[in-house]
């Protein structure tokens, strides 16, 4: 099941509700896609900027990354699915409700 | 170093690299009309040219001969992507996104029906039949059909401002168009089909664009680009090809001829061109925002006439000059305004 779709479908779905941390996000979707290291870190985090500047993510949350848990000295952000986003990721037929 | 400088300088980050892959859209996409003018010159292109209107006249030969080397460029496009996909390691995640018909890939081939049948091709027979500078400009006008149909199919605002672009983009149209018409009436030989390319270029471009974004803003870009010319080469190498040829023209015979050094550098760069121009437009988007992505994407326009210039020595006619300029500073008009998308990258 993990890892099957389009990653940009599996971050819409991790947003949902109570929204996520940019790391968490990334994280999560290394370890389901098996994707490891820094470059798919980095590509990974891309796609989370797009998503927002399409306007189907929302930054709402932002903090200094200080012990280094995603890369320090860095922004941390939290992103939460928009009205946009949930119309979308209707179409796309997420599972989600 | 506290949030707020960092959100500043993350800010400034973001911009800086947007405006660099959007300037270099422009310049490539610039480029791309040199090996599009060219090829037209060359053999087999020339030769098959010769052939079909000593058969079925001037106008049917410059499209077979269009059609042919559109798909020729459709081929070395989608080349160019795999390549690029293949080294940054997403044919694993454009396998997953090419089995999501109904959300992704079904827009990206009806986007492929509009970009390559009616837009580049349009596009090759502009370059063909009236000149690269030509083409390039009338493009220009793409944005006026793209916001009318945003507006129809998404219920997109129009603003004043918009509004007040379009109508000097329009303007900067009728310069360009109106202007080689009457020209070419004088001499009493006009090239229809090469304005009709003109115009088939700033529609289909202006479509595409609209259709696309259904399906790219919930994929990966590289990706659904990719999938996009994958359409285009299924329609021209599956379907108008080979149906051409049961109609009689000589498709296959001339497309065998292409695997010469000279006819295959020139194809090659016109794919790597036009394939990392839409990369690097894409790329520019979540950086700056669509507006002015393609507000500088634009500048392309005066990038091919400066190419053409310096590589042909071909001087433009004052309608086009005045034209094209008209409808950059209506693109400029049009998408500064776009303010909304960078603020939302900033996260507050």
């Amino acid at each position: 099941m993990a890892g099957d779709r389009p990653i940009k479908f599996r971050i819409l779905e991790l947003c949902d509700n109570s929204g996520k941390w940019n790391y968490e996000i990334v994280q999560q979707i290394q370890k389901e896609y098996g994707l490891k290291g820094d470059y798919w870190r980095d590509s990974i985090n891309f796609d989370i900027i797009e998503l927002a500047s399409g306007g189907l993510l929302k930054d709402v949350e932002a903090k200094v990354d200080e012990e280094g848990i995603y890369k320090k000295g860095f922004l941390l952000h939290k992103y939460v699915l928009t009205d946009f986003g949930k119309v979308r990721a209707t179409d796309a037929c997420l599972m989600y409700v | 170093m506290d949030l707020k400088a960092l959100q500043k300088q993350e800010r400034q980050k973001r911009v800086k690299y947007g405006y660099m892959w959007a300037l270099f859209c422009a310049v490539l996409w610039g480029l791309w009309y040199l090996p599009g003018t060219a090829v037209w010159v060359l053999n087999p292109f020339d030769e098959m040219y010769g052939e079909i209107a000593a058969g079925s006249g001037d106008g049917v030969a410059l499209v077979v001969v269009a059609v042919l080397i559109t798909a020729f460029n459709a081929l070395t496009v989608i080349l160019a992507l795999m390549v690029w996909n293949g080294t940054l390691g997403k044919l694993g995640e454009m396998k997953r996104t090419l089995k999501e018909i109904k959300p992704c890939t079904k827009w990206f081939f009806l986007a492929s029906i509009f970009g390559g049948p009616i837009a580049i091709l349009g596009s090759f027979m502009a370059m063909g039949f009236v000149g690269g500078a030509f083409a390039a400009v009338a493009a220009l006008l793409y944005p006026v059909v793209g916001s009318a149909l945003a507006a129809k199919w998404y219920g997109e605002k129009i603003s004043k401002r918009a509004f007040a672009g379009i109508v000097i983009i329009i303007l900067g149209g009728i310069t360009i168009f109106g202007g080689g018409v009457l020209t070419e009436l004088g001499s009493g030989n006009v090239m229809w089909l090469g304005y009709l390319g003109g115009l088939m270029a700033a529609t289909g471009w202006g479509i595409e664009g609209a259709i696309a974004g259904k399906g790219l803003d919930i994929a990966e870009p590289d990706i659904g680009i990719t999938l996009r010319f994958l359409g285009e080469n299924i329609i021209w190498w599956i379907i108008i090809v080979p149906v051409l040829a049961i109609a009689g023209f000589p498709m296959f015979k001339y497309a065998l001829l292409v695997f010469e050094p000279l006819v295959l550098l020139v194809l090659v760069f016109a794919g790597i061109t036009f394939g990392f121009c839409y990369v690097s437009w894409y790329k520019s988007f979540p950086l700056i925002g669509v507006g002015r992505g393609q507000g500088i994407a634009n500048l392309y326009g005066l990038f091919a006439v400066i190419s053409i210039y310096l590589f042909f020595g071909d001087v433009p006619s004052w309608t086009i000059i005045v034209g094209g300029a008209l409808c950059l500073i209506g693109s400029t008009v049009m998408f500064s305004e776009d303010t909304g998308e960078i603020e939302s990258l900033r996260g507050d």
